[in-house]
């Protein structure tokens, strides 16, 4: 993290409501937007258990061209972190499917957007991001929970994980076409 | 918003991933039937495909279903009449074998020749 130079208190204290400075900041702020987004998710009813929009993926979707690797991991795990403590299942298994989805989801899409950089938007790194965590976690539960029958629960599985993903890259994509905040941070950076 | 060449190979990829899961989950024939037990307590799915005998509680006693090489059958029930063991052994989805002094239906689903139709219209 670059350590600024001492400045004016209230200068630093405009810069740190207006400005993102630092990919601290940047991860700060996407971390809190995931702890909402968590709680907003939750608040939705699932038809499956399985099945959720994936909208705490937003801030960790917006940050793959934001921040430097280490912080945007450490974003994936806070995002799983705020998740787990929003829906109660932090000290239980049921954490585990939602590490392993986001991590898988979180590497993939980081590995997408730098290799093929030019040739894919948002909705592109988002659908793959879903597909992957969405394909993970089935397989973590034909191995752990339900064995084969877990295959019975893929298809719609990850079919919404598909639309869904489709229409958050969606958003994603406008939101950092629109956003003066999204250019400052891209421009700190 | 611009969709870029990758967008619509990984949209495809994906879709493709979906649709080889439902052929994979859904295709009758990929999926090996699974029998049915249904007593005064609950109802049990067990594979047909692993021998084993599953005892099963109902108000005259233990009735027992054997599951050995595919097929089903009641090997004993503490019924006065035992239909149920006479009823021989199941195998096909559909079938089934019930004892209903003791209150236990027995039935095949899902499986490879799920078309033993009479009839069908459309």
């Amino acid at each position: 993290m670059p350590t600024s130079t001492p400045r004016p208190t209230e200068a630093a204290a405009r810069d740190l409501s207006a400005e993102p400075r630092t990919p601290a900041d940047i991860t700060a702020l996407l971390g809190a937007f995931c702890f909402f987004l968590s709680a907003v998710e939750y608040m939705i009813p699932k038809p499956l258990p399985f099945m959720r929009l994936g909208i705490a993926n937003l801030p960790i979707l917006l940050a793959v061209d934001l921040l430097p690797l280490p912080w945007y991991l450490a974003l994936a795990l806070v995002k799983v972190v705020g998740m787990s403590v929003i829906s109660g299942s932090l000290f239980s298994y049921v954490a585990l499917f939602s590490l392993a989805g986001t991590l898988t989801a979180a590497i993939a899409m980081w590995a997408a957007r730098k290799v093929i950089r030019g040739s894919v938007s948002a909705v592109g790194v988002s659908m793959l991001g879903a597909v992957a965590s969405n394909a993970v976690q089935i397989a973590i539960a034909s191995a752990v929970v339900f064995g084969e029958a877990a295959r019975l629960i893929a298809p719609p599985f990850l079919a919404t994980g598909l639309v869904t993903g489709a229409l958050l890259g969606a958003f994603a994509e406008t939101f950092a076409a629109k956003s003066r905040w999204y250019a400052r941070a891209r421009g700190a950076l | 918003m611009r969709i870029k060449a990758f967008d619509i190979v990984i949209a495809l990829a994906a879709a493709g991933l979906v649709a080889l899961s439902a052929v994979s989950a859904y295709s009758p024939g990929s999926r090996s039937s699974e029998l049915v037990i249904k007593g005064r307590d609950g109802e049990w799915v067990y594979p047909l495909s692993s021998d084993r005998v599953v005892s099963v509680a109902g108000p005259l006693g233990d009735t027992l279903v054997a599951i050995e090489g595919k097929t089903a059958r009641i090997k004993d029930s503490p019924c006065p009449n035992k239909t149920c063991v006479a009823g021989g052994s199941i195998s096909r989805p559909g079938q089934w074998l019930a004892c209903l002094p003791n209150q236990v239906l027995v039935r095949i689903e899902g499986g490879a020749d799920d078309a033993d139709i009479d009839a069908a219209a459309y």
